[in-house]
């Protein structure tokens, strides 16, 4: 490997094991939120609003008086249980239709493959929204995760070349056709798995945020990143941090996903 | 006559290891060295210094002179002040796939030259004239992809001799092509070297350009020098301990064989009338008889038909007439699964290195038969692989390596190790040797024909090479074009070819150096 081939790859193993750490202290704070939150979640201060980030609240107070430190750990939580649901539902189907798809008949895989290209083509966010709109709120990260699924599901299809000269070898030596879909699927998986769900959680956990920050995903009483960037439009001038933690949190959620995936080119919502 | 090139105490280094040490040699004009060696000896990062475009990651010592230039640091990246010529193989895909043959190739000619396109072009339709291969400009006018490889063979050599070189490299520049195509080359070849005057550093890993070529032969083993020396010596024998170990690989006919009875055993496969051409009867079919533990072989240059009849025969593709019968079976009446229940009993060892999933680890390669077809407790599965890969000399390698990271000779063992686990009745060889060194050839044969003595199957061997048919099997059938043109004892076909596409097969193996030599490894 060439000098500049071994740089890559060391960068990219150290992005690796940095945004698998970030993704863990991540789990950490979402199992631990009710625990490092210094307030109940949505507890409210008639006296205390916008205060700045002091000792008493390290993130300051929000426009209803509202610890930001808490509810910015409460946020995080629920966001990255969310994007995790999305993310898990995406790369399943993707991959499962991609893999099965790339099985059928040349021409009928080509159409296919181009369809699902074209489908893939189209902002995620707009096909959440969409989705929402048909069905509930509710199922927002359901339907997230489906519309990402078209990019695990292109992905999964060029992967699984069934035309390829192994393929053929395996089958001349009479390795059933279920024997080799299995092959391809366990291969997928344990080598793209984690690498994939990383890619799906960085997106699901942006299009899940940006629905609610258009009103269009979470509603109050629930704890969203995108709801609370939103909620804070009013007072952010006045008070930067009602918007500024929230959003770096999201922040920190996303670039560890993000570095987690290596640094590979991810699906764009 | 003066040097073109000196080499002294050349050594490179790469990622801390050496790759090549205290390399040292002196090419005069117009002499020939062919640098012999297998896989990794340093042959590849001799001629990228030579060339001036060596990695720059790589550590490169010594010094290089180009004729009467004064001699320079080798690490010194750049253009040489000779004329320098590189031919590379057409296998290695040197050309782009979204721009035609001609242009591409006319593009460098004018470059080297430092002419217009057009001139360039026609010095390049010239020396496609003195060629043999009926290879036009106007063929050439074509992508990469739609020309066979001999065409494209032919179309480099053309590229390399209109420039009017004083060095050519040449880098595997015929390696896995067929025999004969590699024999009309390299005389052409040397044809072209004696008219212009060049000079010729032939790097290689097989045995055919030694032979041809003649001239001088630097034997390279993990990037020292082993010997140097007279092609004829280093042939006929007289030659260090690993160079007799290389030669051993030679191409060899033998004519004093004992001839092998293919009469013994039980059918296994018989064919009736089979014709695998579109508009044939059954009356123009081929029928022939495979015993248990017999061999055939399926002898022809690419494109003669081997292996549309070895897939009509193996019901990959539906005859227009004729009958297949497997193991009591006739394969062309049963269902897709009944199929793959009687392929089981099939191995495959392909010369193509995409033939195993590059993802499955190097043991679940092996088990991989077993695990379909049988079942067995995890120990017995284990105990069969460790053996099959024992057999094949693959047992001390990390079981978990993936396949994609093995070399094409140690997939080829892999290959060999799946097929031992499955215990097949017959097993399908086709062109076992290809891309392989010299090294790796005489080891596979090893292997091959171990595999046949303690298993027993029957073989069928596809090949273009008669000496590796009369290595792998006992009786052959020739094809060409399209057409099965003798059929026998491949010990009789040889000391009676009633055949010109079989006196072309013979030709094309038979190494006049060698047979001259009384010393003949």
């Amino acid at each position: 490997m060439s000098a500049a081939g071994e740089a890559q790859s060391l960068l990219r193993t150290a992005s690796r094991a940095t945004g698998w750490t970030g993704l863990g202290l991540v789990a950490v704070a979402v199992f631990l939120a009710d625990f490092l939150a210094r307030a109940p979640a949505g507890a409210t201060g008639i006296g205390r609003m916008l205060e700045a980030p002091s000792e008493a609240h390290l993130f300051g107070t929000d426009l209803l008086g509202r610890d930001v430190l808490s509810e910015t750990l409460h946020g995080l939580s629920e966001t990255a249980i969310h994007a995790f649901v999305g993310a898990m539902i995406a790369i399943l189907v993707g991959s499962l239709f991609g893999a099965v798809a790339g099985r059928f008949p040349r021409p009928l895989a080509a159409v296919l493959r181009s369809l699902f290209g074209v489908f893939a083509s189209v902002p995620a966010l707009f096909l959440t929204i969409l989705a929402i709109g048909l069905t509930a709120r509710f199922y927002a990260p359901i339907m997230a995760g489906l519309a990402a699924a078209p990019l695990a599901f292109v992905r999964a299809f060029d992967r699984v070349d069934t035309g390829s000269t192994h393929a053929e070898y395996a089958k001349a030596t009479g390795i059933a056709a279920t024997t080799l879909l299995r092959r391809d699927l366990t291969y997928e998986f344990r080598g793209n798995f984690a690498a994939a769900a990383a890619r799906a959680l960085a997106a699901v956990a942006i299009i899940l945020s940006t629905a609610s920050f258009l009103g269009f995903g979470a509603e109050p009483p629930a704890r969203d990143l995108g709801l609370m960037i939103a909620a804070a439009k009013t007072s952010y001038l006045a008070a930067w941090w009602t918007a500024a933690f929230p959003a770096l949190a999201l922040l920190v959620l996303v670039l560890c996903a993000r570095l987690a995936a290596g640094l590979e080119e991810g699906e764009r919502p | 006559m003066s040097d073109i090139l000196e080499i002294s105490e050349l050594g490179v280094v790469r990622a801390g290891l050496p790759v090549l040490e205290r390399f040292s040699l002196r090419l005069e004009s117009g002499e020939s060295v062919v640098v012999l060696g297998e896989t990794g000896s340093g042959k590849e990062a001799l001629l990228r210094v030579v060339g001036g475009f060596c990695d720059k990651s790589d550590v490169v010592t010594g010094t290089i002179r180009f004729g009467e230039a004064e001699a320079r640091p080798a690490a010194r990246r750049g253009r040489p002040p000779i004329r320098i010529a590189y031919l590379p193989n057409p296998l290695s895909r040197p050309l782009a796939p979204h721009a035609t043959v001609l242009s591409q190739l006319g593009r460098v000619v004018a470059r080297k030259m430092g002419s217009p396109l057009g001139s360039a072009r026609e010095e390049l339709r010239l020396a496609l004239e003195r060629l043999p291969g009926g290879v036009t400009p106007a063929l050439l006018d074509a992508k990469p992809g739609k020309l066979d490889a001999v065409s494209q063979a032919i179309a480099l050599l053309a590229a390399t001799s209109a420039q009017t070189p004083d060095l050519v490299l040449a880098d595997h520049a015929m390696a896995d092509l067929g025999p004969s195509a590699i024999a009309m080359l390299l005389a052409a070849l040397a044809e072209e070297k004696k008219r212009l005057g060049f000079a010729l550093l032939y790097v290689t890993g097989g045995l055919q350009p030694p032979a041809r070529l003649g001239g001088r032969v630097v034997v390279l083993r993990a990037g020292r020098i082993i010997e140097e020396g007279d092609a004829r010596r280093l042939i006929g024998g007289h030659a260090h301990a690993y160079t007799r170990m290389l030669f051993k690989a030679m191409p060899r006919l033998t004519l004093d064989r004992p001839k092998r009875s293919s009469a013994r055993g039980q059918p296994l496969l018989q064919v009736h009338g089979l014709s695998f051409q579109p508009g044939t009867s059954s009356r123009d079919g081929i029928t022939f008889e495979l015993r248990r533990g017999a061999s055939l072989a399926l002898v022809g240059e690419e494109g003669s038909g081997r292996h549309a009849f070895l897939r009509a025969v193996l019901g990959f593709d539906h005859p227009p007439s004729g009958r297949v019968v497997f193991d009591a079976v006739d394969i062309n009446i049963l269902s897709q699964a009944m199929a793959a229940r009687i392929r089981r009993r099939i191995a495959f060892i392909i010369g193509t290195d995409d033939s195993l999933d590059p993802r499955m680890t190097l043991w679940d390669t092996v088990e991989e038969p077993l695990r379909a077809h049988l079942n067995l407790s995890r120990d017995l599965r284990a105990g069969y692989r460790e053996s099959a890969l024992t057999r094949v000399g693959l047992a001390s390698h990390q079981g978990s390596r993936p396949v994609g990271t093995l070399t094409a000779f140690e997939k080829r063992r892999l290959q060999v190790a799946r097929a031992i686990v499955g215990a097949p009745l017959l097993a399908v060889i086709d062109e076992p040797l290809k891309g392989l060194d010299a090294f790796a050839r005489t080891i596979m044969r090893e292997v091959l024909t171990d595999f046949r003595l303690a298993q027993g199957p029957a073989f069928l061997v596809v090949t273009s090479d008669l000496s590796v048919a009369q290595a792998l099997a006992d009786d052959a059938m020739v094809f060409k074009d399209g057409k099965l043109v003798e059929r026998g004892a491949i010990v009789d076909i040889l000391k009676q070819p009633q055949d010109p596409a079989t006196r072309a097969l013979i030709e094309a193996v038979s190494l006049p150096d060698l047979s001259q030599s009384p010393a003949a490894v």
